[in-house]
């Protein structure tokens, strides 16, 4: 039973001279959080605006972008002998006309979470319950998608429609003509198409060496409290220290590999859903009688279970003295529901929030911390990268609107999260992360500014707490078609173009990994922590 | 030595689990030293007696990949360059490049499944001991009590100042904010005000000058300690509250000597609240104040403001609560502004209170024998089920050998009394003098 002792030098005698061990030193972290999400305090936050005025500022935002893009693709063409004309406004298209028009997108669709129901059912404090898809799969022609602006809406058909993505608020230009029933019969689509891209440090001089750096990515840690979910977090935490393998021994040592990462960035559930769940349902099973006791502020403290929140403290306690920590809640974790979700407050983390900077006090500038409970969806700069990323929200939400491959219920997962990456991508030619809010996804009424547009391209674009992990890299441009000649224009702006490293962030609770990826080349690295269970698997 | 003993003490006799990381804190040595040493002991051990030491692993290196992970994750990662796709056309690539992006596993296995662990993995990096305990594991979740251990053990140590002895990777940019170093969790909300308080005078210079506003609130807060007298009749005003509240507000940690000194040479025979009595109800007034206590005020105001800051908070947050305001509990709210606001209300009733407290002396040869009246707490529930404290006078009498309480002679205001037992009285009662 006892392994060789010659096979592996790192099992071994402790050697008899106590030779002192050259700490290592992590990286310095270059990072710029955005406060592009961050919401008014108290009573600088309303809730009386309407939502036209979100969808309003997005249209009036990225209708000149795919303006342009259309502009250029159908300026002059000729189709059967017709000239394609450009349309202002929905309602000027005329029936038989040739023409292209930019809009937003509406998309009715069947099962879609609809307020006067919930009014009907006099329940409409309750959060909708997830749905797997808004689409009726017996019956896809239940679904429209219609294409509106301030004048009013023109609803699209077509072959084409059903071989593109659609999701409401996405701002598209569409070419096509009114059909006798009055709709729009598409025959192409254009997007607004990837956001400038500024170049890594936002084109000024590096403030690092070339040296390689990580970042690290985790998500839906979903703590629970218990002992069943922490040993895994047991080893994540002893990775991330740098105690796993041994120091300085191996080229690929794990502990070597983790001190190359500068920050954490936790994008998401960090609490396990099942203990909020249950007291919940605990909490509301009982109300009546609760209504005996005394109670502070209608809060019932009894039934709140501190251990999943005091185990995250204790984890970001842990691994704080060592790397910095980004922080943003997700849609189970202690806070607002509706994005953007504003940062888990410190006051739920009494050790941890040691290591973040002072409150802010009025107009003062916000002081970088090292553990930054930040807002979801967030932006910043991370080792002079551009970063944008969400909890996940926005793609599963998008999800919904399309139609699950394959007739069951249960799309496979490859599929699954080959959708999801598409999905993550046309976020990103639609210029708008989360295009859904606030139609489908809870949102604040924003009413001078609309920050789900992205007006500068990220080089990272993550969403955490997805199924499995997923990455691929993008590119912008001009489509290739166009110019006819690719290669050459390939080779001529391949420094200009805009390039994204798509990241699908999985569970760490149900896949046990950690996403690393490399600072200087963004390559891609996955740790995966688990336990070897040999004998159940044998049984 | 020493590391033997403290194995075989723990690991054969208590029958204990020692993982590396308890072992490298308890013996203070490099986390790679104490893998080293473990992995001695058990081979130690089980030379002399088989079996009597058993271990578990953590084995690192890349696993292969047709192998079902032992996780229920899945293997199947790709990156590909997507070439410049016409949006939406389903261009994804094809899913056979699962072999580009690295992926190292972290196992942890048994000392029995090794062999099999290893099997799964096309190369290893490092494999080393992570825990030796006296018997098998049935279910290896067993280790996290061990750093369970760990946190409650070693929970002093500043991992700042002793994790370059562990092996800890560290770094020079860290920042944490000075002032007090918030307690281990478990005992976190009852050791924390006093020792917040406790802690303050070494503190103070090294707090930064985070709450600027605080300096500003001194006069009112110079106020509040000359009122300090008065307020030992809190429970009146707040006595909308449960009544755990009134309790522990009345028994403040630091014994300030002006309120309890008064209050037992008033009344001994009325319970003064035990100097021990205080830990639970601070407790759960603790976590409402955390908000304060990690940045210890630069000033006395804890100790005088605490306790009146707490109740107009507390109003305060009430009425925020029917506003529906979410931001409510926000900590960013700037609780100094308050204090010169509200106290003024609060100050007032005082002047009514003295002047209730009668006394009536006989004197009888040397000897003082008489009534007085004294403030009693009652508890009791009102109408709406609310418990509510009050205080009422009760007469008592005394003899001589009891300490005469400093009183002033009696004034009878009885209508005074009456608004104080309806609750929110002295506001009114302030109002109405007025």
């Amino acid at each position: 039973m006892v392994p060789d002792a010659e096979d592996y030098t790192f099992l071994c005698p402790p050697s008899e001279e106590e030779q002192e061990q050259e700490p290592i030193y992590r990286n310095h972290s270059y990072y710029g959080p955005g406060y592009t999400f961050h919401l008014p305090a108290g009573a600088g936050r309303h809730y009386q605006q309407q939502y036209d005025d979100m969808y309003f500022l997005r249209l009036a935002k990225l209708k000149p972008a795919v303006e342009q893009v259309a502009t250029d693709a159908w300026d002059g063409l000729i189709i059967a002998g017709e000239k394609v004309r450009r349309v202002d406004r929905v309602l000027d298209v005329r029936q038989g006309e040739l023409c292209w028009v930019a809009g937003t997108v509406y998309m009715h669709l069947p099962m879609k979470p609809n307020i006067l129901d919930d009014l009907n059912q006099e329940n409409f404090t309750s959060a909708p319950p997830p749905r797997l898809t808004y689409t009726d799969p017996s019956d896809p022609s239940l679904t429209q998608i219609m294409m509106e602006d301030e004048s009013g809406r023109l609803r699209l058909t077509g072959k084409f429609l059903q071989s593109t993505q659609l999701a409401t608020g996405a701002i598209i230009a569409a070419l096509g003509t009114e059909n006798a029933d009055g709709d729009f019969e598409v025959i192409d689509i254009k997007l607004p198409d990837l956001a400038p891209q500024l170049q890594r440090w936002g084109g000024n001089a590096p403030l690092a060496g070339k040296e390689h750096g990580k970042i690290a990515f985790v998500s839906g840690l979903e703590i629970t409290g218990t002992s069943s979910d922490t040993l895994a977090l047991e080893l994540l935490t002893d990775y991330l220290l740098g105690y796993t393998g041994f120091s300085g021994n191996a080229e690929n040592s794990p502990s070597l590999g983790s001190s190359k990462i500068s920050r954490l960035i936790i994008a998401g559930n960090s609490i396990g859903a099942n203990i909020i769940e249950d007291v919940a349902v605990t909490s509301f099973g009982d109300a009546e009688a609760e209504e005996a006791q005394p109670r502070k502020y209608g809060y019932d403290c009894s039934a709140y279970n501190a251990a999943p929140i005091t185990e995250l403290d204790n984890f970001l306690a842990e691994i704080l003295p060592s790397i910095p920590i980004t922080l943003m809640p997700g849609e189970k974790d202690p806070a607002n529901f509706s994005l953007p979700q504003q940062g888990i407050h410190r006051t739920m983390f009494p050790q941890a929030r040691e290591y973040s900077a002072p409150p802010v006090r009025g107009d003062e500038k916000p002081e970088v911390s090292w553990f930054d409970s930040v807002t979801n969806p967030w932006d910043g700069d991370v080792e002079g990268w551009r970063v944008w990323g969400c909890s996940g929200q926005n793609v599963d939400d998008v999800l919904r609107y399309i139609p699950i491959e394959g007739d069951d219920s249960s799309p496979e997962k490859e599929t699954d999260s080959n959708a999801r990456m598409r999905i993550m991508e046309a976020m990103l030619r639609w210029r708008c992360g989360v295009p859904t809010a606030p139609d489908t996804i809870w949102s604040y009424p924003y009413q001078s500014e609309e920050p789900y547009v992205i007006e500068s391209c990220p080089h990272i674009f993550f969403a955490g707490n997805q199924p499995q992990f997923k990455t691929t890299t993008i590119e912008g441009g001009v489509p290739p078609r166009l110019d006819g000649d690719t290669e050459m224009t390939g080779a001529a702006d391949s420094s200009d173009t805009a390039r994204v490293r798509l990241l699908a962030l999985p569970k760490f609770s149900e896949t046990g990994e950690l996403i690393l990826v490399d600072t200087e080349t963004l390559e891609v690295e996955v740790v995966r922590f688990g336990v070897f269970n040999g004998q159940e698997e044998q049984k | 030595m020493d590391s033997k003993l403290y194995l075989a003490e723990n690991v054969l006799n208590e029958r204990r689990l020692v993982t590396y990381r308890l072992l490298s804190r308890a013996l203070k040595v490099h986390a790679d030293r104490a893998k080293h040493i473990l992995f001695e002991f058990h081979r130690n051990e089980n030379a002399k007696k088989p079996k009597t030491v058993h271990a578990t692993y953590v084995i690192s290196g890349i696993q292969k990949a047709p192998e079902p992970t032992p996780t229920n994750g899945h293997a199947d990662d790709e990156d590909e360059m997507m070439q410049s796709s016409p949006y939406s056309t389903g261009s994804l690539p094809d899913e056979d490049a699962s072999d580009s992006i690295r992926t190292t596993s972290i196992i942890l296995a048994r000392e029995e499944d090794l062999e099999d662990a290893k099997a799964t993995f096309q190369s290893i990096s490092t494999i080393h001991v992570y825990s030796l305990e006296a018997t098998t594991l049935p279910d290896l979740n067993v280790l996290v009590d061990a750093s369970r251990e760990i946190a409650r053990t070693h929970e002093q140590e500043d991992p700042l100042e002793c994790g370059k002895q562990w092996g800890m990777i560290q770094n020079r940019d860290v920042r944490r904010r000075t002032g007090a170093h918030p307690p281990p969790p478990p005992a976190a909300p009852s050791a924390k005000a006093p020792a917040g308080k406790a802690l303050k005078p070494s503190t103070e210079s090294m707090v930064p000058s985070k709450r600027p506003l605080q300096q500003e609130a001194s006069p009112a807060k110079a106020e509040a300690t000359k009122l300090d007298k008065p307020m030992s009749e809190p429970p009146s005003a707040t006595n909308s509250q449960s009544s755990s509240k009134p309790s522990g507000k009345a028994a403040p940690a630091k014994q300030k000597g002006n309120i309890f000194s008064s209050f037992a040479k008033a009344k001994p025979k009325t319970k003064t609240p035990a100097p021990a009595e205080p830990a639970t109800p601070l407790a759960e007034d603790a976590s409402e104040e955390e908000a304060e206590e990690l940045f210890p005020d630069s000033t006395d105001k804890v100790a005088a403001g605490t306790r009146e800051n707490r109740k107009e908070r507390e109003e305060k947050l009430k009425k925020m609560m029917d506003d529906d305001d979410d931001e409510a509990a926000d900590e960013e709210m700037p609780d100094a502004d308050e204090e010169p606001r509200e106290p003024t209300p609060v100050e007032q009733p005082p002047p009514s209170k003295p002047a209730e407290l009668k006394e009536e002396v006989t004197i009888q040869g040397g000897r003082r024998r008489g009534k007085r009246q004294v403030m009693k707490k009652k508890t009791v529930k009102d109408e709406e089920g609310y418990l509510v404290t009050r205080e009422e006078a009760t007469w008592e009498s005394f003899s001589e050998d009891e300490p005469v309480p400093k009183k002033k002679p009696a004034v009878n205001v009885p209508k005074g009394k009456a608004g104080k037992a309806a609750g929110q009285g002295n506001i009114m009662s302030f109002f109405g003098k007025k």
